[in-house]
């Protein structure tokens, strides 16, 4: 029924929406950017951020200040507020949010299980993984001898699971040089998530498959692009596509046929030209194709 | 029985023989010192150590001075010795000139390190900032994370650094340079930042790789610019010690030697000359006695002729004065 959702929408959603409309109004804008590129030193950044949301996260920290500590605390602010909206959420908002972490985890998990491999403490590893991918059980990946106990063990509770069972089988994963197994995993993920996002319909369906779309476009014109001149074969690099977006399939064809940064190019204009002509682009879409293109530019050059 | 010195090793060394002096030798002659007692030392000749040097043994004061200007070595005044103390100054002539042009080449070399340590300086403050930007667009782009996934899937260096020696005026100078270790995994084809980040990733490499360029070399010249400083050091060092202490200790004995020489030679010359007037006047003597035997045997022949021997009256008059048995008074 649309039109009447607004009705109950309070219920559910109401609180959270307050909140998020204001860290809408919290973000940094223009003319604090333009302060923050006046500062001499560090503290002076210091002061300026105090003045904004990240002001009580820094206050604290003692005077000779580092650039890590800064990024530490500002991270440290996302995961509080994105912790409290995750507590305050009920279905299936909860679970549209936590979805947003499993880009994270899968990039601890593959952290861990490196560094496990060259033999690294497990304690220092677990220091360097983001905050936002953090889960119960992980600091049990580092007892694993080989990836079959691996996910036997430990992801086979996490909500990874579906990804690893889908898409490697055991043998896979120890021959798998793990940059591919972290795309793989990354592409079953965006699938799924997509698949999640049709689910509700409505504006999230609507929203969601044009960002996602956006994202594994551009991911798949990154791996074209990083892959050429290195090992990587092209049905290997087919397989790390995702299978929606506006490229699939036939771009998907093209994009793995490439050798060269030019040829991508082409290929590229060719089917954001295309998109564009077709009628069901909308212009958000063809706007945020704009952005990859500078970007590729500026690669071409 | 002490006996004072004879006066010729007082007439040209210093009028005292401070004992205290000694200790400025250096302590390998402190036991020859203390075998022999001080008093003595005037006397003594020293022994000639086996293959040593006797210049080192023993160095006198002229004139009571305490400067390296009026040292002198002990040596014995011979004409041997003489030749000797010749060889060793024109070695040690020889030796400070070469010292000399040693010690400017490598002053030269030294400016020329100097001018390219600040350039190099320079560029690699540029570099360094240059590199750090390259890893700070790598971690906006690839996750803050990138810094750890790098280092985790590394094994071992690809890029490492050794040294070798370089000769430099004579002087061995180190020097570092970089090399790319081949079994040590593969570096360009690397897929770290596949799907996002992957060409800032190489960018940064590239970025760091330069930066290490500059630090290798600067690294070598500086460790260069160190031991330059050193060998400069040492080698002025030695070229002042020769100007300034050897050659004319060398000189003063030489002239120490020379002026005994020509003393020997003057004493002999007196010698003779004494000898000389000895005889002269011992010839004269005898002439003078033979003379007057002369005389008097004609006086005699003279007296006997008139009947008197005056040398008889002279005879009894004298000899009255002893004991004779034969006369009764």
């Amino acid at each position: 029924m649309y039109g009447f959702e607004a009705l109950t929408f309070n219920i559910h959603g109401g609180y959270l929406e307050a909140i998020v409309r204001g860290h809408r109004s919290g973000l940094l804008t223009a003319a604090d950017y333009n302060n923050l590129c006046q500062c001499e030193t560090l503290d002076d950044i210091k002061m300026h951020l105090s003045a904004t949301e990240y002001g009580p996260y820094l206050q604290n920290e003692p005077s000779p200040l580092h650039t890590t500590t800064i990024v530490e605390k500002c991270t440290l602010k996302l995961v509080d507020e994105y912790k409290h909206m995750l507590c305050q959420a009920t279905e299936p908002l909860s679970t549209f949010l936590e979805y947003i972490t499993y880009g994270h985890m899968i990039d601890n998990v593959v952290l861990i299980v490196t560094g496990t491999l060259h033999e690294r403490d497990v304690q220092e590893l677990l220091e360097k993984c983001h905050p936002l991918g953090m889960f119960d059980s992980i600091a049990t990946l580092a007892v694993a001898q080989n990836m079959h106990e691996l996910y036997r063990l430990v992801l086979v509770d996490t909500p990874l699971a579906p990804y690893f069972s889908e898409c490697i089988t055991s043998e896979d994963l120890d021959d798998m040089n793990i940059e591919i197994m972290r795309n793989t995993l990354y592409k079953a993920y965006l699938e799924d998530f997509y698949k999640f996002c049709q689910k509700p319909g409505g504006a999230t369906a609507e929203i969601m498959s044009d960002l996602l779309a956006f994202e594994a476009d551009r991911r798949a014109v990154n791996i074209t692009i990083n892959s050429i001149g290195t090992e990587l074969t092209r049905d290997d690099r087919r397989k790390l596509y995702s299978n929606f977006g506006l490229l699939y399939p036939y771009g998907h064809e093209e994009l793995a046929a490439c050798e060269d940064i030019d040829q991508c190019v082409c290929h590229y204009l060719f089917q954001a030209k295309e998109i564009c002509r077709s009628p069901s682009a909308s212009p958000s879409v063809i706007g945020s194709y704009a952005i990859p293109w500078e970007m590729l530019m500026s690669w071409h050059s | 029985m002490h006996f004072p010195p004879p006066s010729r090793f007082l007439g040209q060394t210093g009028k005292e023989r401070v004992e205290g002096a000694f200790f400025f030798f250096p302590s390998a002659t402190s036991s020859f010192l203390l075998r022999f007692p001080v008093g003595d030392l005037n006397r003594r000749i020293p022994k000639k150590k086996e293959g040593s040097q006797i210049a080192v043994v023993q160095i006198d004061y002229l004139e009571g001075r305490m400067s390296g200007q009026g040292q002198r070595l002990t040596v014995v005044p011979t004409v041997t010795m003489l030749g000797v103390m010749k060889a060793r100054l024109v070695g040690a002539t020889r030796g400070h000139a070469l010292l000399k042009k040693k010690s400017d080449a490598l002053t030269v070399q030294f400016r020329a390190i100097l001018k390219k340590i600040v350039t190099t300086k320079e560029s690699m403050g540029e570099i360094m900032r240059a590199s750090s930007f390259a890893l700070t667009e790598a971690k906006y782009v690839a996750g803050e994370n990138i810094k750890h996934v790098v280092l985790e899937s590394v094994k071992s260096a690809s890029l490492r650094v050794r040294s070798r020696q370089e000769n430099v005026a004579g002087v061995k100078l180190p020097r570092f340079e970089h090399f790319s270790d081949p079994g040590a995994g593969d570096t360009k084809a690397d897929l770290t930042g596949l799907a996002r980040g992957g060409q800032q990733i190489q960018a940064c490499r590239a970025a760091h790789i330069k930066a290490i360029e500059v630090l290798v070399e600067l690294a070598s010249l500086q460790t260069s610019f160190l031991t330059l400083d050193e060998a400069i050091k040492t080698t002025n060092r030695r070229v002042n010690a020769l100007e300034n202490v050897i050659k004319p200790r060398l000189e003063n004995t030489i002239n120490y030697i020379r002026g005994e020489l020509d003393e020997l030679e003057r004493e002999d010359f007196f010698r003779l000359k004494k000898i000389q007037g000895y005889k002269k006047r011992e010839i004269e003597r005898q002439l003078q006695a033979a003379k007057q035997f002369a005389e008097e045997q004609f006086a005699e022949k003279v007296s006997l002729k008139k009947g008197i021997s005056i040398n008889s009256a002279h005879n009894l008059l004298v000899a009255g004065a002893e004991k004779d048995e034969d006369i009764i008074f």
